[in-house]
C-alpha cells in the first residue's frame, strides 16, 4: 500500500526452534512458510477465509493443550510451535491415511498427476502402507451407487469424487470470490458431494477456477482432461489476449498445440483468480480453420496466393494510390488486441512510410463523427486506476458497465471490496448486472438517458451542499452548465427517484475512500463524451483522486494502441518522440478516425485501408453504414487469423499470427506494461504482425533500414513517454442530456455486447467457450417475456428501420424493463444490420409461430 | 425433593400463559427490568454458578460476559432447542409443557446481553414441541411479553422460531449458526468464539433449553436458594433423562449430587428385569464413557461424574443390562455417529466411517485379529484432532466399551457370534 504511515506491526515467535518475525495477522502455516518450514495443507488458501477443514496442517503449540491448525491460528508474541514432534507426525499420517481410504489411486491416469497435493503430501508426510481392507469406494447416491464414475458438474468441469479430499475450496472459491451460487456440497459427513444444484451446472464466469484450486484430481476439465501429462508441456508466461484487465496466464503447449491457460497469480490484477475467457480464450490458436495461405483476390473470387506475390502487391497499389491521389486516400484499423510491437510499426507504416495520418484503434464506437472524444474522457480514460486499490474502497459508484461482462478482473476486486472492506457499491445502468446483488441500490436509468442521471446526481451533490472546494458561487455556475436544469426534472428524465438519488449523492460524499468508474454503456454510447464530462465534474465535486476516477478500456491492448499514437491526432510530444524514432517528418494532414475513415471510403475519399486484427464489418455498430463503406474501397488489406465478414470483401487476405505465437507486450486498462512470451511457433504460411508490417515497409521503401532487435526498447520507450493528464480541479464542463432518436414504431432499446463467455470476434473459435453459449440469442426480461407472450427459446423477429433478424430468446431473469440484448461475438447473424444512427438502437419485436 | 423446572409439569394448562403467569410466571422478569441492570443480571447468573446443559458445563454468567459490551454490532441469543443427543428428552418435555419459563429465561439473558433478536433453533422432528413454542412466543407478543417496549422497560425484543432439518450437527452451537444463517449445517473452527463473532459474525449466545429455563426460578428466589440446592461446584437442579433397562424410563429432576443409584432404582424402580443384572450405564448422553455397576453410587453432578471417568453431558442416563452384547451397542453408537459426522474435517469423517466398518464386521462376525487394536489407533487419531467434539463423541464411548468389555470383541473375532446369548428386547 501506499506509504501511509500504517506499517504492519511485527510479532515475534519461534517456529521449531529458530525464531522470526512477522507480520501481526499472518497464520502459523504462512510463517512457518517465511523460513523454509513446510507444513502439509490441502484446504488452506491465501486468497480464502481459512476453515480449518482437513487438520493436515497440525501443529504443536506451546499452552494449546490439542494439536492446533496452523492454517487458522494467527501468530501471537513469544509463540513456541513445533512442526514435528512424535505427536504431530502420528496426526499427519493419520490424515493422509484417512484421505487415502477411498482414494481411487489412479494417479497413472489421473490429469493432476504430478501437481497433486494428496500426491506430494503423501510422498513427503505420509506411510507406504494403508490398514484399509475395504474396497476403495465412496457411496455417492445410494440408490444409484455412483461411486468412481465422472461426472461432468459443468459445460467445463468434470467431477470424480473419490477423488475428493473434500477441502471445500472449489465451493468457497465459488461462493465467497465470484458470489456464485452453481456449486455446492450436498450429503452429508462421508457421503459428502460436491455437485451444482439439482438441475443446474456450475457455468458461471470464473468456474474454471474451481478445477484449478482443487488439490487433486477431483475436478478436472474438458480442455485438458487426458490430453498429456503436465510434466511433458513447456510453459510461456502470457497475458489472456482479450479483455483489457491484463489478467496473467501461464500458457501450456508442446510441439503441436496450446494445452491449457493457467493462472500466473499477479495479485496486482487478477489475485490468482482468472475468468474462463483468459482461461478458455487461447483455443482460438490451435483453431484448424486458421487461414494459412495469403488470398487475392481475382476475378471477384480470393484465390490462394504466396507471401511475395501478396505483399508485392500491396505495395503496389498503396504505392500507386499515394502517387497517384495522395497519402490520404490510405487509412488503418488496427485491432485492440495487436500487441504493441505491431501497433508500433503499423503507426510506422502509416505515418512514414505511406505518410498517413488515418489510423484508429478504436473500432467498436458508434457515431465518433462528432469528433473526437472530449478533453473529460480522454482525461479519465488515461486515469492511473489500479485494479487492486478497488479492495481499499469504502463507497464505489459502477457507473455503466456490465462490470463482469467488461472487466471480470475488476468485477473480482469489486467483490473483495465488499467482502472485506463492507465497501458501499452502488450501480447505475441501463439494465440489472451481476453486481446487483452487492449493490446497496441497483440503479436503472432510462435507455439514452445516463446522462440525465449523471446531471441529477450533480443537482444533488449541489442542492444538498455536498461538494468539496468550492464555494455557493462557484456551485451555482455549475448547476448553470446543466440540463436538465434541476434535480426533478433530471430524475425524472432517467426514471430514478429523487430520493435514491440524495441517498446516493450523500453517501459517495461520506465517503472515504470513494472510486467512480465507467466501462461498456459508457463507452458504446454515442453520448460518451458528455457523460465523460459529467463523470470529471463529479470528480472535482468530490474531490477524488485521479486514479478513483476512471473510464476503462476495453481490449487487452487499446492502452497500449492509444499510448503508442494509434489514432489521428498526436499530441505534439508524442509526435516527435516517434518522427525522431523513425528518422522522419510526419505528415502534416488531419488524419481520420475511424467513422471518418468509412465515412471517408463511402464517400470514394479513402481508396484504401489496411485492416489488422480487426472484424468491423461485423463488429462496427452501425451495420448499413460499414458495409457500404467497406464495399466502397478500391482496395482492401485484411490480415487476421479467421475467415471473417471483413475479410470477405478484400482484396488481399493474409494470414496473421495469434498473439501467443510472437513475443510481445499489452498495457493493460491501469496503463500497466506487460511482456508475454511466445508459446508455439506458428504455423508455416503465417506470420507475425510485426514480419508483415517488416516486409510492407521495406517492399515500399526498400531504402527502410530495420533493426528488430530495438523494437521492443523503442516501443518501451513511447509508451513510456506518453504524458497522463492530469485533472484539472477548478474545470467543470457543461453537460446536457442529448436528445433521444424518435423512435415511437420502435419501443424496445436493443444493447449490443459481449456475451457472458465471449468476448469480441475470436472466441466463437474457442471450443471450450462456445460449450457455454454457442449461438446468438435475444435476451429477454421476464416482464417483456410475458406481455408479448414469449417463452424462451421462442423464434422472434427483430425489426429496426435499418434491418431486421431472427433470433431465438432467452428469457433473464436479471433483466428487467424494456430493454433487449444480443451478443454480438457470433458470425453468423450480423446484429449490426438493427443499428445506425438514424434507428438510433430501438427496435420492435414480433413472435414468429413456428418455432 | 423440590422440583423446581419440573414443579407445574403435571398441569395441563401450563403451556398457556394464563396459568403460566397464574403459577407466578413473568414476576422474574418484572423483577429484573425493576432491579437489575443488564450486567448485575450477569453477575447474578454468575455467582448462582448456573452451568449450562446442553453438554459441556459451561457457566452460564460467564459465557454472557464475553460478549464485547461496546461492539457495535447486534447482539443475538440462540435457544438451542435442536436436543438429539440419544437418550436426551428433556428439552422436550419443557416446551411441551412449560414454554414460557424457557421464554421468560430467553428475554432475560437478552436483557442482559443487549440482544434485540433471540432465536429458538428446534429439532425438525420436533413438530409439536414447536407448535407450542410458536404459541407461547405468539402469547407473550400479545401480552407485551416481546415486541417493543416490554413491561415498559423500554426495552425490545423479537423471538424467531425456527426449526432445523433434522440433524444431530445442528445441536452443535456453531453448526446451528451455520445452519441458521441458511448455510450447510457445518461446524465452525473456534476461535473465533460465537460470543464475539457468532450469528452474521456478530456476538452471539447460545444457551440450552434448559439453562434458559432455569434463569426465572433464580430470579424468584434468589443465589441463595439456588445455590442451597446441588453441590457447591454444580448447585442448582437437573433433569435426567433415564432410559434403557429400567423399569420407569422417564424424565426426573434432581438436585445435582444425588446418587446416580438414587435415579435408577428409586425414581426409575430398579432394573427393568431382576434375574438381569447391571451391565454398564451411559451416565451423561450417548456421547459419553461408560460406568461401571461398581460406580452406580458415583453422584450426578459435574465434579463426580469426571472424577469417576465420564461426564455428566446432557444428562441422559442410559442403563444397560446383561443382555447387551457390547459389540452391538458399539456399532449401534458408531452407526449414530457415522451418520451424523457433518463431513467437514477429514478425521471425524473418514474415521467415523471406517470405524463403522471395522465394528459392523465384528458384529458380523468377520473380524479380523488386529481389529480391535487398529479400532483404538484410529480412534487415537480422531480424538482431539476435529473441529467439533462430534468426533469426540464418537470416540469416547467406543474406547470406554472396548476398554471395559475387550474380551466381548475378541470373542467375537474369535468366534463368530456374540458371548452374550440372551435376546436383547432392542
Ligand atoms: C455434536 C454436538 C451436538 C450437540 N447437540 C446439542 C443439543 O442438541 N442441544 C444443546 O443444547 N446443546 C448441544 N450441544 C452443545 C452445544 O454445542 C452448546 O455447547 C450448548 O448448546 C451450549 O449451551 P449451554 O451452555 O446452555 O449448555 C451439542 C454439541 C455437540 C458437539
Ligand atoms: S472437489 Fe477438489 S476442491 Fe472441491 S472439495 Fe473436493 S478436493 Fe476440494
Ligand atoms: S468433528 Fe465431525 S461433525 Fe464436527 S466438524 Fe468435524 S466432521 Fe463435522
Ligand atoms: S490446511 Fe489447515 S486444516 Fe486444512
Amino acid at each position: 500500500m501506499s506509504g501511509n504511515g500504517n506499517e504492519k506491526e511485527q510479532i515475534t515467535l519461534t517456529i521449531d526452534g529458530q525464531e522470526l518475525t512477522v507480520d501481526k495477522g499472518t497464520n502459523v502455516l504462512e510463517a512457518a512458510a517465511q523460513i523454509g518450514i513446510e507444513i502439509p495443507y490441502f484446504c488452506w488458501h491465501p486468497k480464502l477465509d481459512s476453515v480449518g477443514a482437513c487438520r493436515m496442517c497440525l501443529v504443536d503449540v506451546e499452552k494449546i493443550p490439542k494439536p492446533a491448525v496452523s492454517c487458522a491460528t494467527e501468530v501471537m508474541p513469544g509463540m513456541v510451535v513445533k512442526t514435528a514432534t512424535d505427536e504431530i507426525i502420528k496426526a499427519r499420517r493419520g490424515v493422509l491415511e484417512f484421505i487415502l481410504l477411498n482414494h481411487p489411486l489412479d494417479c497413472p491416469t489421473c490429469d493432476k498427476g504430478g501437481e497433486c497435493d494428496l500426491q506430494d503430501n503423501v510422498f513427503n508426510f505420509g506411510i507406504d502402507k494403508s490398514r484399509q481392507t475395504f474396497t476403495r469406494k465412496r457411496v455417492i447416491d445410494t440408490q444409484t451407487k455412483t461411486t468412481f464414475d465422472d461426472k461432468r458438474i459443468g459445460p467445463e468441469v468434470w467431477r470424480n469424487m473419490n477423488r475428493c479430499v473434500t477441502c471445500f475450496k472449489c465451493t468457497r472459491f465459488n461462493k465467497e470470490i465470484a458470489g456464485e451460487w452453481d456449486l455446492g456440497a450436498f450429503q452429508r459427513g462421508s457421503s459428502t458431494v460436491i455437485d451444482a444444484p439439482p438441475g443446474e451446472q456450475i457455468d458461471n464466469l470464473y468456474s474454471g477456477n474451481v478445477v484449478e484450486i482443487c488439490p487433486v484430481g477431483a475436478l478436472t476439465n474438458n480442455d485438458w482432461r487426458y490430453k498429456i501429462r503436465n510434466w511433458k508441456a513447456t510453459k510461456a508466461d502470457s497475458i489472456c489476449s482479450h479483455d483489457a484487465d491484463g489478467q496473467n496466464i501461464t500458457l501450456w503447449y508442446d510441439h503441436r498445440q496450446l494445452f491449457r491457460a493457467t493462472s500466473r497469480p499477479n495479485d496486482a490484477i487478477d489475485d490468482g483468480w482468472i475468468c474462463n475467457i483468459a482461461r478458455y480464450g487461447y483455443q482460438y490458436i490451435n483453431s484448424p480453420d486458421r487461414l494459412t495461405k495469403p488470398l487475392i483476390k481475382k476475378g471477384g473470387t480470393q484465390v490462394e496466393a504466396t507471401w511475395p506475390e501478396a505483399i508485392e502487391l500491396i505495395a503496389k497499389k498503396f504505392s500507386k494510390i499515394k502517387g497517384d491521389k495522395g497519402s490520404v486516400c490510405i487509412a488503418g484499423l488496427l485491432g485492440g488486441n495487436q500487441s504493441n510491437e505491431t501497433a508500433y510499426l503499423f503507426n510506422q507504416l502509416f505515418r512514414s512510410v505511406l505518410h498517413s495520418n488515418s489510423v484508429d484503434y478504436r473500432l467498436e464506437y458508434t457515431g465518433l463523427t462528432d469528433g473526437e472524444h472530449s478533453e473529460a474522457y480522454n482525461c479519465l480514460y488515461d486515469a492511473p486506476f489500479q485494479i487492486s486499490s478497488l479492495e481499499t474502497a469504502d463507497c464505489v459508484l459502477i457507473y455503466g458497465s456490465n462490470l463482469i461482462k467488461d472487466h471480470p478482473a475488476v468485477n473480482l476486486r469489486l467483490r473483495k471490496a465488499y467482502r472485506k472492506n463492507d465497501a458501499k457499491v452502488y450501480t447505475a445502468n441501463p439494465v440489472e448486472t451481476k453486481s446487483g446483488d452487492i449493490s446497496t441500490d441497483e440503479l436503472i436509468y432510462n435507455p439514452d438517458c445516463g446522462t440525465a442521471f449523471l446531471v441529477a446526481l450533480t443537482h444533488a451533490l449541489i442542492d444538498g451542499k455536498l461538494y468539496k472546494n468550492i464555494d455557493e458561487a462557484k456551485a451555482a455556475e455549475i448547476k448553470s452548465l446543466l440540463e436538465p436544469s434541476n434535480l426533478n426534472e433530471a430524475a425524472t428524465r432517467c426514471g430514478i427517484e429523487v430520493d435514491r438519488i440524495n441517498y446516493l449523492a450523500s453517501d459517495l460524499a461520506g465517503a472515504k475512500n470513494l472510486f467512480i468508474l465507467g466501462g461498456d454503456y459508457l463507452r458504446a454510447s454515442s453520448d460518451r463524451s458528455r457523460q465523460a464530462n459529467a463523470l470529471y465534474n463529479l470528480a472535482n465535486l468530490l474531490d477524488i483522486p485521479d486514479s478513483n476516477s476512471a473510464i476503462l478500456a476495453s481490449q487487452a491492448n487499446s492502452k497500449g494502441a492509444r499510448f503508442l499514437g494509434l489514432s489521428p491526432q498526436l499530441p505534439a510530444k508524442l509526435a516527435k518522440t516517434l518522427a525522431d524514432k523513425w528518422g522522419t517528418t510526419l505528415p502534416e494532414s488531419t488524419g481520420c478516425n475511424t467513422s471518418e475513415i468509412l465515412k471517408g471510403a463511402l464517400e470514394e475519399e479513402i481508396d484504401a485501408v489496411f485492416v489488422m486484427g480487426a472484424n468491423p464489418g461485423m463488429r462496427y455498430p452501425d451495420g448499413p453504414f460499414v458495409d457500404a463503406a467497406l464495399d466502397k474501397l478500391d482496395f482492401l488489406v485484411v490480415a487476421d487469423l479467421f475467415e471473417t465478414a471483413t475479410s470477405l470483401k478484400a482484396d488481399v487476405v493474409l494470414p496473421l499470427a495469434g498473439w501467443s505465437e510472437a513475443d510481445g507486450s499489452y498495457v493493460n486498462l491501469s496503463g500497466m506494461y506487460q511482456k508475454f512470451s511466445r508459446a508455439l511457433k506458428p504455423k508455416a504460411g503465417i506470420k507475425a504482425g510485426t514480419e508483415i508490417l517488416q516486409l510492407l515497409m521495406t517492399a515500399i521503401d526498400p531504402q527502410l533500414k530495420f533493426d528488430l532487435s530495438s523494437l521492443s526498447q523503442n516501443t518501451r520507450d513511447v509508451i513510456d513517454s506518453w504524458a497522463i493528464p492530469q485533472r484539472d480541479k477548478e474545470k467543470f464542463f457543461p453537460v446536457k442530456q442529448a436528445h433521444i432518436v424518435d423512435h415511437e414504431a420502435f419501443p424496445y432499446r436493443l444493447l449490443i455486447g459481449n456475451d457472458l463467455h465471449h468476448y469480441g470476434y475470436l472466441t466463437e473459435h474457442c471450443p471450450s467457450l462456445m460449450k457455454f453459449a454457442s449461438e446468438p440469442y435475444v435476451e429477454l426480461s421476464t416482464q417483456l417475456a410475458e406481455k408479448l407472450g414469449i417463452d424462451d427459446g421462442d423464434l422472434l423477429r427483430i425489426e429496426s428501420t435499418s434491418g431486421k433478424l431472427v433470433l431465438k430468446s432467452k428469457i433473464s431473469e436479471f433483466f428487467e424493463g424494456d430493454v433487449i440484448f444480443i451478443p454480438n461475438n457470433f458470425s453468423a447473424v450480423d446484429v449490426n444490420c438493427l443499428v445506425s444512427k438514424e434507428t438510433g438502437g430501438w427496435v420492435k419485436i414480433e413472435k414468429l409461430d413456428d418455432k | 425433593m423440590e422440583q423446581v423446572l419440573f414443579k407445574y409439569i403435571d398441569d395441563p394448562e401450563q403451556h398457556k400463559i394464563e396459568r403460566y403467569i397464574e403459577n407466578g410466571g413473568y414476576q422474574a422478569l418484572a423483577k429484573v427490568f425493576k432491579d437489575y441492570k443488564p450486567n448485575e443480571v450477569i453477575d447474578l447468573v454468575k455467582s448462582s454458578g448456573l452451568r449450562g446443559r446442553g453438554g459441556a458445563g459451561f457457566p452460564a454468567g460467564l459465557k454472557w460476559s464475553f460478549v464485547p459490551k461496546n461492539s457495535p454490532k447486534p447482539k443475538y441469543l440462540c435457544c438451542n432447542a435442536d436436543e438429539s443427543e440419544p437418550g436426551t428428552c428433556k428439552d422436550r418435555v419443557l416446551m411441551e409443557r412449560d414454554p414460557h419459563m424457557m421464554l421468560e429465561g430467553i428475554i432475560i439473558c437478552c436483557y442482559a446481553i443487549n440482544a434485540h433478536h433471540a432465536f429458538v433453533y428446534i429439532r425438525g422432528e420436533f413438530v409439536f414441541p414447536a407448535k407450542r413454542v410458536e404459541e407461547a412466543v405468539e402469547a407473550a407478543y400479545a401480552k407485551g411479553y416481546l415486541g417493543k417496549n416490554i413491561m415498559g422497560s423500554g426495552f425490545d425484543l423479537d423471538i424467531i422460531v425456527h426449526t432445523g432439518g433434522g440433524a444431530y450437527i445442528c445441536g452443535e452451537e456453531t453448526a446451528l449458526l451455520s445452519s441458521l444463517e441458511g448455510d450447510r449445517g457445518l461446524s465452525r473452527i473456534r476461535p473465533p468464539f460465537p460470543a464475539i463473532s457468532g450469528l452474521y459474525d456478530s456476538p452471539t449466545v447460545i444457551n440450552n433449553v434448559e439453562t434458559l429455563a432455569s434463569l426465572p426460578s433464580i430470579f424468584n428466589n434468589g443465589v441463595d436458594w439456588y445455590r442451597s440446592h446441588g453441590t457447591e461446584k454444580s448447585p442448582g437442579t437437573k433433569v435426567f433423562s433415564l432410559s434403557g433397562n429400567v423399569k420407569k424410563p422417564g424424565n426426573y429432576e434432581i438436585e445435582l449430587g444425588t446418587p446416580l443409584s438414587y435415579v435408577i432404582n428409586d425414581l426409575g424402580g430398579g432394573m427393568e428385569d431382576e434375574q438381569y443384572k447391571l451391565k454398564a450405564i451411559i451416565p451423561g448422553g450417548s456421547s459419553t464413557p461408560l460406568l461401571m455397576p461398581d460406580q452406580i453410587d458415583t453422584p450426578l453432578d459435574y465434579e463426580s461424574i469426571a472424577e469417576a471417568g465420564s461426564m455428566l453431558g446432557s444428562g441422559a442416563i442410559i442403563v444397560i443390562d446383561e443382555r447387551a452384547c457390547m459389540v452391538w451397542v458399539a456399532m449401534k453408537l458408531i452407526n449414530f455417529y457415522q451418520h451424523e459426522s457433518c463431513g467437514k474435517c477429514t478425521p471425524c469423517r473418514e474415521g467415523t466411517a471406517w470405524l463403522k466398518q471395522i465394528i459392523n464386521r465384528i458384529e458380523r462376525g468377520e473380524g479380523q485379529n488386529g481389529d480391535i487394536d487398529l479400532i483404538i489407533d484410529v480412534c487415537g487419531n480422531i480424538m482431539g484432532r476435529t473441529i467439533c467434539p462430534l468426533g469426540d463423541a464418537a470416540v469416547m464411548p467406543t474406547e470406554s466399551i472396548i476398554k471395559h468389555f475387550r474380551h466381548e470383541f475378541e470373542y467375537h473375532i474369535e468366534h463368530k457370534k456374540c458371548q452374550v446369548k440372551t435376546d436383547y428386547p432392542f
